[in-house]
């Protein structure tokens, strides 16, 4: 059992983070997957929406979202998250784009900052997973066409319609109650007011 | 300078080097500086945080109520109950703040001890795990003999912890006294605690051993520690090769594997606001308590 | 003797229950059948040969994966042929197509000049019309299924289906029984014509389409008195008559309809419900066949589509062709032309 490292203090992430690191194969060690991901971490910076490898996407991720993320809780002005910028963003006009337009975009988001997506394999070929890795509020149109929430598709047409005759139903029921206790009310008021008659 | 005869003559086995300049810090106002510019840099990174809650500040006072951070071990029930279990401990006996560097003195119970009990002083140079299963190491040089002892905070056998000297050094770990002359972690049994006035922030003492000649435990080189002086006079030129070969800059900037070794603000801030009351109700009891007996016991230091 | 007659095809249907599907087989209209079919594959032969030399045409495609020019066959390509060029998914999805951003063309009916076309499928942003032409499908389909889920001891006449209604949570089919006075079908038979209907879904026909004259719909539908009496008002307008055929059924209906049987995912016939005729209405009583379906591929929970079957078994609503409330004669024939 380790203590945990209390010298800093992190934002928690909005994505799965694994137990485990991977290791992307490379012959300069650590420093090479890390250099690797660099490259990743910068394009997805740059182009908002990056195609690759599930691996190595998933692994920028997780390294995109902690420099989103030192990004909004220290801003700009903090040296040593500067320095984080700066090694991880190998574009320097970059480093302004993070914290002038990314920072101020996810200032108040709940969510994960990336999404990513499984993408289609080749079919021929050597089978690799391969996924797309976006920032979240890019410029492009989006990737999934998920339309179940379209009032117009035909088993919402079809549920909605089975929700107002429901309703209708129910409606019906209550007003018949009520008629019958009025009814009811009124039968006692006549029979009342017969018997001061009598 | 009175203190210093004072000390001498209650033969205190320091080092003489290094008690004359925490006479310079208390006599003159240099070494204060250089603290007051430690404190800023604390700050610094604490102010510019967006969502900066002092109650996070407990991290650093009771490290062994975050879990651990490998996600294979996490148990949220688990950590619960022995957070509870921690507390209720707690409020059997005092469990001060300490850190390592500071000098404790620890009292268990010890069966085959005259009186039953056992009492050890010693520097703090390691701190441990997390949980019921928090350890520290207490070492001291007592009869020209390095021993250290390892406790559990949690451990029924203990019957107090008193802190001697409250302070932190250079490093996280101080396992390099082993390595260092043996004055520098020479502690006399019956040191007399040291009473910081309240509010003061913890002191650093700014420290530096010496360690001796080769062979070491460890490649203390690599390691690239603030709290020793004279590592280079023992380096051979490979050794320097080999230092510079196997540096890790990058690790630094390896976002993930720094977020893997720590516990999230949020998590952080869900334990500390479960068990942030008790810790103070204590805290302030405790005291109280120390207040009575200090009108209570002669102050011969200050005499 | 009505209710030996009820109770002799109770026990017939019964009994043909008991032995499983292939009794039901015994089919009542098999050579009307044939000789629709007959018919109707020679006509489109003869228009096929009709169109002589083969001209081009380009058609414009927009939508996935990207806009290109197709140059197809005039009067023999069709939208289906398109999508054949663009992959299998899109021949599979595809359920209509739209010419010109405003005309919708079955996928199975001839291009007949340049235009630009958009595939659509269940799931666009406004699916409507695919929506309407499903419905239409799944009536046509019903009728379909009643024609060959009895035996040949009963006699099955089509009536006609009313145009689409999605909101009121069901398709339909009328269906007159002439030897079966009194009939409520029990559970047992409603699966047995769901199973169908499965059956004629997962058989994956293509829905062809064909117009034809007036003269030549009399002659195919010379045996049913119902639809030969609907065929002049249809034709009214523009003096041809618009067909559709499934595997050997031919039925008449505005159009446009979807690209295949297969499209047509979950499906169940729920009830059927006796509509009895006004005085005046030569017809006493007709069969109100109702069913529920969702398209492939539609992902809906099983209590959900329960209710929406209990909700199907309720009579639709919509207006029957013999209603005494409606005007009588010209309520029948507009119905019949709207379907």
């Amino acid at each position: 059992m380790n203590q945990a490292d209390v010298s800093k203090l992190v934002s928690k992430l909005r994505i799965k983070v694994p137990p485990k690191h991977r290791k992307l194969s490379s012959p300069q060690g650590p420093e090479g997957r890390l250099n690797k991901l660099r490259k990743t971490v910068t394009g997805l910076i740059k182009y908002e929406r990056i195609e690759l490898n599930y691996r190595r996407a998933d692994e920028a991720r997780q390294y995109a979202e902690r420099l989103i993320s030192e990004a909004i809780s220290h801003g700009d002005c903090h040296k040593p998250t500067m320095e984080i910028a700066d090694y991880w963003l190998l574009e320097k006009q970059l480093v302004h784009k993070l914290f002038k337009v990314l920072v101020p975009r996810y200032e108040n988001c709940n969510t994960a900052f990336t999404k990513m997506y499984k993408a289609p394999q080749a079919y021929y070929g050597r089978h690799i997973d391969k996924a797309v890795l976006e920032l979240r509020g890019n410029p492009y149109p989006t990737l999934t066409n998920k339309q179940s929430n379209n009032r117009l598709l035909l088993q919402n047409v079809l549920l909605d319609a089975a929700k107002y005759d429901y309703r209708q139903a129910k409606y019906a029921e209550m007003a018949e109650k009520l008629g019958k206790t009025e009814e009811v009310k009124s039968g006692q008021s006549n029979e009342d007011r017969n018997k001061p008659s009598n | 300078m009175s203190l210093v005869i004072r000390k001498s003559t209650v033969e205190i086995l320091c080092a003489a080097k290094w008690i004359f300049r925490r006479d310079c810090r208390l006599l003159s106002t240099l070494p204060e500086k250089t603290e007051i510019v430690v404190d800023e840099k604390e700050r610094i990174p604490g102010r510019k945080t967006r969502s900066y809650n002092p109650i996070l500040e407990n991290r650093h006072v009771y490290p062994e109520f975050l879990p651990d951070p490998n996600p294979n071990w996490r148990n949220s029930l688990r950590e619960k109950m022995e957070r509870a279990d921690m507390l209720k401990r707690r409020s059997q006996i005092d469990i001060p703040e300490f850190y390592v560097g500071s000098i404790l003195a620890v009292t268990i119970s010890d069966p085959h001890a005259q009186g039953k009990t056992n009492r050890f002083v010693g520097i703090c140079i390691e701190r441990k795990g997390c949980g019921l299963r928090a350890e520290f190491t207490l070492r001291n040089v007592v009869d020209h003999q390095g021993i250290e002892v390892r406790y559990e905070l949690y451990d029924p056998t203990i019957q107090s912890i008193q802190v001697l000297r409250l302070e932190k050094r250079l490093d996280d770990k101080l396992l390099y006294l082993r390595d260092a002359l043996p004055e520098y972690c020479t502690f006399p049994l019956d040191m007399d605690p040291e009473i910081l006035p309240e509010g003061t922030p913890v002191p650093i003492n700014p420290v530096q051993v010496k360690l001796k000649p080769r062979p070491w435990l460890e490649r203390w080189e690599r390691q690239e520690l603030k709290g020793v002086s004279n590592i280079e006079e023992h380096l051979k030129e490979k050794d320097r090769v080999r230092r510079e070969l196997r540096k890790t800059p990058w690790e630094k900037y390896d976002l993930m594997k720094n977020y893997r070794k720590t516990i999230p603000a949020e998590e952080q801030s869900e334990i500390w606001n479960e068990v942030y009351n008790q810790l103070q109700q204590m805290r302030v009891s405790r005291k109280k308590m120390s207040r009575k007996r200090t009108v209570t016991t002669p102050k011969t230091q200050l005499a | 003797m009505k209710q030996r007659a009820l109770s002799l095809s109770k026990t017939l249907l019964l009994s043909h229950n008991s032995k499983g599907l292939p009794a039901i087989r015994c089919l009542s209209t098999q050579e009307a059948l044939e000789r629709r079919h007959h018919l109707f594959v020679l006509e489109k032969k003869r228009q096929l040969e009709k169109v002589g030399r083969i001209e081009k045409i380009e058609v414009n495609y927009k939508g996935i994966p990207n806009d290109c020019t197709l140059v197809m066959n005039k009067d023999i390509s069709t939208p289906y042929d398109c999508a054949r060029h663009l992959g299998e998914w899109h021949m599979e999805s595809s359920a209509l197509a739209l010419l010109d951003g405003s005309v919708h063309w079955d996928m199975h009916r001839p291009l007949t000049e340049n235009c630009t076309l958009e595939l659509q499928r269940f799931n666009i942003a406004e699916p409507q019309q695919v929506n309407k032409a499903f419905w239409r499908t799944c009536s046509l389909l019903l009728g379909a299924c009643a024609t060959v889920a009895f035996k040949d001891t009963v006699p099955v006449h089509l009536h006609s289906f009313p145009g689409p209604d999605i909101r009121s949570g069901s398709f339909i089919y009328d269906v007159d029984l002439p030897s079966l006075p009194d009939w409520k079908p029990t559970p047992q038979e409603l699966h047995t014509l769901s199973a169908e209907y499965i059956q004629l879904t997962r058989k994956q026909l293509p829905i062809e389409r064909l117009d034809v004259s007036m003269e030549l719909a009399l002659e195919m539908f010379v045996d049913n008195q119902h639809k030969a009496k609907q065929i002049p008002s249809i034709a009214k307008a523009t003096g041809k008559v618009t067909l559709y055929k499934v595997d050997k059924y031919v039925d008449i209906s505005k159009g446009p309809l979807i690209s295949n049987t297969g499209q047509i995912g979950r499906v169940a016939v729920t009830s059927v419900h006796k509509l009895t005729g006004s005085s005046e209405s030569d017809l006493k009583q007709l069969y109100r066949f109702q069913g529920v379906a969702l398209p492939t591929g539609v992902i809906l929970n099983h209590f959900a589509f329960t209710i929406l079957t209990e909700r199907a078994k309720k009579l639709n609503h919509a207006r029957s062709p013999i209603n005494p409330f409606s005007e009588s004669m010209s309520a029948e024939e507009s119905i019949a032309a709207r379907a």
